[in-house]
């Protein structure tokens, strides 16, 4: 096996996660950043100078194409940044083995991402599931076991889809020996459909698609903020959507119905998470329902076989690891200085941590898809693509995309409000006077945050001549397509000027003409109580509240549309009934033996 | 010639144990150590030296078929090397965890017949000695069972005796109509003779060993014993049983009749397949309801037993490889995960996963092998029994059987799911565990770590290379089927 940038991607962090097993924690961080930083002018070199395959036994294993770069440089980007929060802040309890985790799950991670051979996927992708179990249980709250099982089963179950769906394609195409992607293996038959279905599931699992989604907001609330960051946020989206993106577009040639279908499941997560993301009082789990909702757009634009969309999903890839990345983190950054994640604990924050405040604002304006920032460009690009592709399907099709677009476009309405109670019950409004004392967070983690919402903001204005022209376009020429025509103008620099004019004529009106006192905060006749503070929790109580939806919102507490919960149900159903009949007594086990003898006897004669 | 030597040193062990051991265990540890050692360096040369040849003993100068014979091929060695090191790892964990019962010594002989019975039951060539080591077996372990002296203990090996007569009487049966119907009991003359002998007579005594090895083996529906003995005994004896005995006196013994004597018939492989895929899914939906480690444990190796026999059903190479290494594999990932239970039950008294709680910090090594030992049953690479259910899985879609791939595939869903619920209460549960009734000796640990090391190197054996040294040449002897005829009597 050569020693070249790709065997190296995997091999460095490997060995700084080996190394990290008996250094001191100080030289656990130095390494790891040392290496981290390595890997990042490797992956830079890989644009440069594209190496060969790596093949052992005359089979090829690693290789890099067009696509694999993108999730590749992205991945090294966010380690970097994750790894500059992590250096000071990461609870002493778990310091030591967090820093074997991460340069360990890199490993995986890039090790995924390059496999061009089944069996290597296979090992890689099982071992990042490994990972993500290993960092929830370095959680310290009191449901993280529970949440730590939950999460490894749906991730790690999902791995044996994953082995199903090959195993099924290596027998569909068994000249190929083992070889993935570009296949295009046609959707007819029942083992075709397996292997795609068994594929997408392993996908969806680990990008949070819906419905396997319900891992990602127990995993938010329940891991170490940086892990959540890290995986759920981060390397989990970019392996998930990337293993999409590859069954989509290389694995198989889908048909338009099984287009409908993703574009549907794209659309329905969307609006399921963001309603409950909504109603969270918790700001990681908000977060994390945020976090699903952003993979349906993802699904929705990849999905829809339309080659826009697919350009916007795959750019709102990388943008929703930017900016969920940065919320996460800025969060963090808060709860770490709090000691709670609680929303209705939080409040007027955004005085004593300004850049926190400024730096989360940017990558709530991002998510919301509000332009200029890179949320509303990727946004954008997936609703004309699924407009383009409405112009040429039979009308009852087009009012289906249709209600689908109507839900994402909806979806990102809800987003916004949904950040509008973020922003407020964190960094607004009225401070409890427990936070008086608080102080900026350090160096360390504003910069992390705020590498991100620079991301955010360049992403957004320079969205055309940056990733799209540099990342995504040379993956959909490779994919064999040209680039489409948009439909639609925008010039996000025009929107910024626009923006700015208006900004600073508000300015000049508000310091012209402004005329106000300012006082204490009274409520009838006497100084308000602090428990009479708004909280942003209260936002949108009116909705939990309104008929119907009153009912779906507690079905879902209740865990009712929980797939996890539903499987649950229905296993412990068939476990009662083979438990009713293992009674212990002995004469009754001896009945089975001599039934069993006799069927036995039975078959055979 | 050495496997009159395998059956030797742990039956002159057990009675030099009875003979020399007073009230203290000392010499009793150190008999049965230095037999096992012994044992195991036999098992390993004979394994190393053996490749596809096949050498024979004829007991007392008497010749085929009028004597009985022992049989050395790369099967029985195969399997002599697994019986032998987890025979190894258990004595090690035993050393510690039996002094809690009376008379530990009795312990030591007991477990000598215990390995006695399984090296005769692998190496011999003739069906009616196969029957009298099964039973040496089969009464140190309904003992061995019963070592606790608790109610519980006497009932579980109560219930495993009766079942267990009942099996051996279906055994006895089945030898006494292959006899009358070939007038002879080395096994590969009986292999020889049934080819002339009505097909009808054939079928009827494969029915009645498959419901008699069956029970041995613990398949649905021959199951019920198991899950008493196996989380009643004292843990090592359990890994003993769940490792190496339900595969030595069942899986074996069932790769030996049915493939070398029977010939491998089409309908028993359906019924392989068909018993292996129920064993599968029911002790799988079994464990998962489990609240005891060591019964959830017992129920996960019906079910694993299943993958065996699903391999040997679909019968191609591939499978075949699969079944062989799953038997590997499934030895020594069950035997870590019953040590790791019994050196919780042993620190913390209970097996009740609810009354656990967090071990991770105060008992490191079990919590750290139980987790490598976790990945591995449930699939995980790089884990061992991540490529034995991988290979097992390619050959059901390879030789078409898909509905059989997505039953496995299931199987490895719901293992899956009972092990991580084990690990969140038993390990990593919400409850800081930081008083323990006793601690982990070193010989318990090292016999964890040994096994939970094994786990991952023997994963290695997939390669080429070594598979072909290891493996492959096991695969051989079974697919060469009634091959065996000619290797034995060489005709």
């Amino acid at each position: 096996m050569a020693i070249n940038q790709l065997s190296l991607l995997v091999l460095v962090p490997l060995i700084i996660a080996v190394l990290n097993l008996f250094l001191p924690v100080i030289l656990r961080k130095i390494l790891a950043a040392l290496g981290l930083v390595w890997l990042l002018i490797l992956n830079y070199q890989l644009f440069i100078n594209p190496v060969a395959e790596i093949v052992i036994q005359g089979v090829a294993v690693l290789a890099v194409d067009k696509l694999a770069l993108v999730i590749l440089t992205f991945i090294q980007i966010l380690a970097v940044i994750i790894l500059v929060f992590s250096l000071k802040g990461v609870s002493p309890k778990i310091q030591k083995p967090y820093y074997v985790l991460y340069p360990l799950t890199l490993a995986f991670c890039n090790g995924a991402v390059l496999s061009v051979q089944a069996l290597s996927l296979l090992i890689f992708w099982g071992l990042s599931g490994i990972a993500l179990y290993l960092f929830n249980l370095l959680g310290d709250e009191k449901t993280t076991p529970e949440t730590a099982k939950k999460t490894f089963i749906i991730v790690g179950g999902s791995d044996v889809f994953l082995i199903l769906g090959l195993v099924l394609i290596w027998f569909l195409m068994p000249h190929n020996g083992g070889a993935l992607w570009n296949l295009k293996i046609g959707l007819s038959g029942e083992l075709a459909y397996t292997a795609f279905f068994s594929l997408l599931i392993a996908a969806f699992a680990k990008g949070g698609g819906f419905p396997l989604h319900s891992w990602v907001p127990d995993y938010s609330k329940d891991a170490p903020v940086e892990a959540v960051a890290f995986l759920p946020a981060s390397l989990d989206k970019l392996l998930g959507i990337y293993l999409f993106v590859r069954i989509v577009w290389s694995l198989f040639a889908l048909n338009f119905g099984i287009h409908l279908f993703l574009m549907t499941i794209g659309a329905l997560t969307i609006i399921f998470a963001v309603m409950m993301a909504m109603i969270q009082h918790n700001g990681r789990k908000l977060l994390g329902f945020h976090a699903v909702s952003q993979v349906g757009y993802m699904i929705l634009g990849i999905g829809s076989g339309s080659i826009i969309a697919l350009i916007g999903g795959l750019f709102h890839l990388i943008n929703n690891t930017i900016y969920k990345s940065n919320l996460f983190l800025a969060l963090g950054s808060v709860e770490k200085k709090t000691g709670t994640n609680e929303l209705e604990e939080l409040g007027g924050l955004g005085g004593k941590m300004p850049l926190t405040f400024g730096f989360a604002l940017v990558g709530a304006l991002a998510i919301s898809g509000i332009p200029p920032f890179n949320g509303f460009f990727s946004k954008w690009m997936i609703y004309q693509g699924i407009l383009d592709l409405a112009k040429g399907v039979a009308p009852g099709y087009q009012v289906w995309l249709l209600v689908c677009l109507i839900l994402a476009v909806f979806g990102s309405a809800l987003t916004l409000a949904s950040f509008m109670k973020f922003i407020h019950a964190i960094f607004l409004g009225r401070r409890p006077a427990k936070w008086d004392n608080i102080s900026r967070a350090p160096l360390n983690q504003w910069l992390a945050t705020g590498i991100l919402a620079a991301l955010c903001v360049i992403f957004g204005l320079w969205a055309i001549h940056l990733p799209i022209t540099k990342l995504i376009l040379p993956v959909i020429g490779e994919f064999g397509f040209s680039v489409p025509q948009m439909l639609g103008y925008y010039n996000p620099i025009l929107v910024v000027l626009l923006f700015g004019t208006t900004l600073i004529l508000g300015l000049i009106i508000y310091w012209g003409v402004r005329k106000v006192r300012l006082d204490a905060i009274y409520l009838g006749g006497m100084d308000a109580l602090e428990h009479f503070r708004v909280l942003g929790t209260e936002f949108y109580k009116e909705i939990r509240d309104m008929k119907p939806l009153k009912a779906i919102y507690n079905g879902a507490e209740k865990k009712y549309f929980d797939i996890y919960d539903i499987s649950g149900r229905c296993s412990f159903a068939i476990t009662r009934l083979f438990r009713a009949i293992h009674n212990g007594q002995l004469h009754l086990y001896n009945l089975w033996i001599v039934l069993g003898m006799l069927i036995l006897l039975w078959v055979v004669l | 010639m050495i496997l009159p030597f395998i059956i030797i040193i742990p039956l002159l062990a057990a009675f030099l144990i009875t003979l020399i051991s007073g009230e203290k265990d000392n010499w009793a540890i150190v008999l049965s150590i230095l037999a096992v050692l012994s044992l195991l360096i036999l098992a390993l040369f004979s394994f190393f030296t053996t490749g596809d040849e096949t050498f024979i003993y004829e007991m007392s100068g008497w010749k085929i078929p009028l004597t009985i014979c022992l049989v050395q091929d790369a099967l029985s060695s195969f399997m002599l090397v697994i019986v032998n090191l987890i025979a190894l790892t258990s004595l090690m964990f035993s050393i510690s965890y039996i002094r809690q019962y009376s008379s530990p010594w009795m312990y030591y002989a007991l477990f000598m017949l215990l390995i006695t019975g399984m090296n005769g039951v692998i190496a011999t060539g003739d069906i009616f000695n196969l029957f009298v080591f099964m039973e040496i077996a089969l009464f140190a372990a309904y003992a061995l069972v019963a070592f606790g002296s608790k109610a519980e203990e006497y009932e579980a090996a109560f219930k495993y005796a009766v079942m267990g007569s009942i099996s051996s009487t279906l055994i006895l049966l089945g030898v006494g109509i292959l006899y009358a119907s070939t007038s002879t009991l080395t096994m590969a003359n009986i292999a020889a003779e049934l080819q002339t002998v009505n097909s009808q007579v054939t079928y009827w005594v494969a029915a009645i060993f498959l419901a008699g090895f069956g029970l041995k083996s613990a398949i649905m529906p021959f199951h019920a014993w198991l899950p008493d003995a196996h989380s009643s005994a004292p843990a090592p004896i359990s890994s003993m049983l769940s490792g190496v005995l339900i595969k030595a006196l069942g899986v074996y013994a069932i790769i030996r009749i049915f493939y070398n004597i029977f010939g491998a018939p089409a309908v028993f492989l359906t019924l392989f397949m068909v018993l292996g895929s129920i064993s599968i899914i029911v002790a799988s939906y079994l464990a998962l309801g489990q609240w005891d480690l060591k019964r959830l444990l017992a129920y996960s190796s019906i079910s694993q037993i299943g993958f065996i026999l699903l391999g040997l059903g679909i019968g191609t190479k591939l499978a075949i490889l699969g079944a062989v290494f799953h038997i590997l594999n499934h030895a020594i990932f069950k035997s870590l995960l019953f040590y790791n239970a019994g050196a919780v039950e042993l620190a913390l008294g209970t097996r009740d996963l609810r009354k656990m709680g967090n071990l991770k910090g105060a008992m490191p090594v079990t919590t750290g092998t139980s987790m490598i030992a976790t990945l591995s049953v449930a699939g995980l690479p790089p884990f061992n029994g991540f490529f034995s259910k991988l290979i097992i899985i390619i050959a059901a879609v390879q030789a078409n059987h898909i509905v059989y791939a997505i039953i496995a595939v299931i199987g490895s869903l719901l293992t899956l799911a009972y092990f991580i619920k084990a690990q969140r209460y038993g390990f990593h549960g919400e409850t800081e565990i930081t008083e323990f009734r006793q601690t982990i000796s070193l010989g318990m640990k090292s016999a964890m770590i040994i096994l939970a090391v094994l786990c991952i190197v023997t994963s290695l054996l997939i390669i080429p290379g070594i598979r072909e040294l290891t493996l492959d040449p096991v695969v051989t002897v079974i697919m060469n089927k009634t091959g065996y005829i000619q290797a034995v009597l060489g005709r």
